[in-house]
């Protein structure tokens, strides 16, 4: 191979950094150095094995204070390993004229001419290779589903020439607001506005169409999915005028003719149409033959927003359950005021509070809600159940848990009421949190308290099951006439009230204080 | 075998030799320090929390922090001259400070689970 930086001279120290490294590694490329440098990263930097891990266990401590901390070093010359804080390994350096050595935590090369790390191309490539060998034949790999080593962007060829060719850039600050838009009112289409500002303020998908992920498949120009692509380039683009969706809405009556029609619709049936049709319009590999079984679905929609709702009916008789869990996109939570019985709970429901959300005696929370729908409902004895233990018909009890919960949940406070007897709306005030556990309305926690274990301490910290709110859409007036506005969060603690073409700050109060009758949460 | 290989074989013999003379020397609590490092490693549980912490410390904000404070090094030190080590110094005291006690608790409490798991 060619000499590295043949320019750049050999220097005691602050030699100019080039992206090849320095010129000092060379003595080291010789003979079988890359083998050699392998090595080193399995058994001493990234052990994934058992035994190489037992070894680095072992072996790893500084030859002449016995630390295994203050940044120790190995030799890259020779087996000696030292610490950097002590400057163990300087004193080797010097003593034995051994120029490189290699960190054993990151795995940096340090040149102690350079006196500085350096970013030697073969090396770098040889680093990242190991590292990702060692990650594959990690447990947790296994168990988190995680199959690959997260590795940050790194620009082509082709993005590089891009990005040289287009020099404006557009700066994120704390404070900006890049994807706040207006959405015009195309006559009572404040129901689509709402969960419209709500999608693209979903992180996950802003993420996934800003990085044109979508690749589409279908013929005609009619794909929900492109025109949502679309629609996040308008609201991201920094533009301040408010949008006009009329191509947005001429899709959604192609495809959702039951929501076609200049009258107001229901902001929520709204949102479950549009997540149908866009994992419809999702033809990824696997997807065009899947599109009808949500549950082995791997598009965009399915992975953000499908969690899987367990149901397990219980004979009265023998006790048997038979089980079956259903993928859904949205819970919705009955409401206290409606003509279905709210209070009091089921007998074997856990009636701790979980949440300590700090409402004033008397209102309903969010919680409570969730603790009903989770309830075990006897079902009584005009809908026996036909038991595959008692091979007859018998009364049995339900209840729902969650199986798998979805990355973004949406609840939904059922407000309208559609019986035999009335049409109306009911505004009773239910109080949310801006964080959420789920953990109380598992199945996995339903069948600890089943077999009597306490839910362990480090459980409570794990973060798996906590929510936290990102968007708020809320119906004021009538069921007849009525108007839909969206709260959403902009960064960590801005929220901002979008009421069709208006978009107006607001606080975390105001947020709370709404009825609040669909809101999202993100994990 | 190559020539490097052959040397790196006879280095090792002796450290292996040293390595049993100081360890005599010592102390108790770095004894056991070493000994509960060891059984972190083996088990692979070291790598498992470094991955948690990572994770627990991107989430809080705290890599965004740092971020900022080496990016300040930087501008004092002028990007051609700065070295890690400048980063090291100008960055660790304030870096160890930002970390949330939270985090903290979470780290001990988890090593604590473990160690009383695998206690021999």
């Amino acid at each position: 191979s060619q000499p590295r930086t043949a320019s750049h001279p050999d220097s005691d120290a602050g030699s100019v950094m080039s992206p090849a490294g320095c010129s000092h590694v060379n003595g080291f490329k010789v003979d079988n150095w890359k083998q050699n440098l392998r090595v080193i990263y399995q058994c001493f930097v990234w052990s994934g094995s058992v035994e190489t891990r037992k070894r680095k266990a072992k072996s790893c401590v500084c030859h002449l204070c016995g630390a295994h901390l203050n940044r120790l070093h190995s030799c890259l010359h020779c087996v000696f390993f030292g610490c950097f804080s002590k400057k163990h390994i300087h004193d080797h350096a010097k003593n034995k004229r051994h120029n490189l050595a290699i960190d054993l935590l990151y795995g940096g090369i340090y040149c102690f001419v350079c006196q500085d790390y350096i970013y030697d191309k073969d090396m770098e490539q040889i680093a990242k290779e190991e590292q990702r060998k060692a990650w594959k034949l990690q447990e947790f790999c296994k168990t988190s589903g995680i199959g690959e080593k997260y590795s940050m962007w790194e620009p082509t060829k082709r993005e590089l020439e891009l990005l040289r060719h287009n020099p404006k850039r557009r700066k994120i600050t704390a404070n900006c607001t890049i994807g706040l838009r207006g959405l015009i009112n195309l006559g009572n289409t404040c129901f689509m506005n709402c969960i419209v500002q709500a999608l693209t303020h979903t992180p996950l998908l802003r993420d996934f169409f800003l990085s044109d992920r979508h690749k589409c498949e279908m013929q005609s120009s009619s794909c929900l999915v492109c025109e949502m692509s679309q629609l996040f380039q308008e609201f991201y683009s920094g533009h301040r005028s408010p949008h006009i969706p009329f191509r947005l809405l001429h899709l959604v009556w192609t495809h959702a003719r039951h929501l076609a029609g200049y009258e107001q619709q229901d902001a929520h049936e709204f949102l479950i149409a549009a997540l149908d049709v866009l994992h419809r319009h999702c033809k990824g590999d696997d997807n065009g033959k899947k599109a009808n079984n949500p549950n082995h679905c791997s598009c965009i929609i399915d992975q953000i927003f499908t969690g899987g709702l367990q149901s397990d009916v219980t004979c009265q008789v023998c006790h048997g359950v038979s089980t079956t869990i259903d993928p859904f996109w949205d819970i919705s939570l009955d409401l206290p005021g409606s003509s279905t019985p709210f209070w009091p709970l089921s007998p074997g429901s856990d009636g701790s509070v979980v949440n300590g959300d700090g409402h004033p005696s008397g209102a309903t929370t969010l919680t409570d809600c969730l603790r009903r729908f989770t309830r075990p409902e006897h079902l009584g004895s005009s809908a026996k159940i036909k038991c595959s233990g008692c091979h007859s018909y018998q009364e049995s009890t339900k209840q729902l848990t969650m199986k798998r919960l979805p990355i973004v949940a949406c609840f939904h406070l059922k407000r309208f009421e559609h019986s035999a007897k009335l049409r109306r709306k009911i505004t009773t005030y239910v109080s949310f949190p801006l964080e959420l556990d789920m953990t109380p309305f598992m199945a996995s926690s339903k069948e600890s308290r089943m077999n009597g274990q306490y839910q362990q301490p480090v459980d409570s910290l794990n973060n798996e099951n906590k929510y936290s709110l990102f968007a708020v859409v809320n119906h004021q007036g009538t069921l007849e006439s009525g108007h839909y506005t969206t709260f959403i969060r902009q960064h960590k603690d801005q929220w901002f009230k979008c009421d069709d073409a208006i978009i107006t700050k607001a606080s975390i109060k105001d947020v709370l204080d709404s009825e609040g009758s669909t809101h999202k949460r993100t994990q | 075998m190559s020539v490097a290989l052959a040397v790196r074989a006879r280095n090792y013999v002796a450290f292996n030799r040293s390595r049993f003379l100081f360890q005599i020397n010592m102390s108790k609590e770095s004894q056991m320090r070493a000994a509960i490092n060891q059984k972190l490693i083996e088990m692979g549980e070291r790598e498992r929390l470094k991955e948690l912490l990572r994770a627990k410390l991107i989430e809080c904000g705290w890599r965004d922090q740092v971020k900022a404070l080496c990016k300040e090094v930087i501008k004092e030190k002028g990007l051609e001259n700065v070295t890690v080590e400048d980063l090291v110094a100008g960055v660790t005291p304030k870096g160890r400070a930002l970390v949330p006690d939270s985090v903290k608790k979470e780290l001990l409490q988890r090593i604590k689970a473990f160690l009383s798991q695998h206690s021999t």
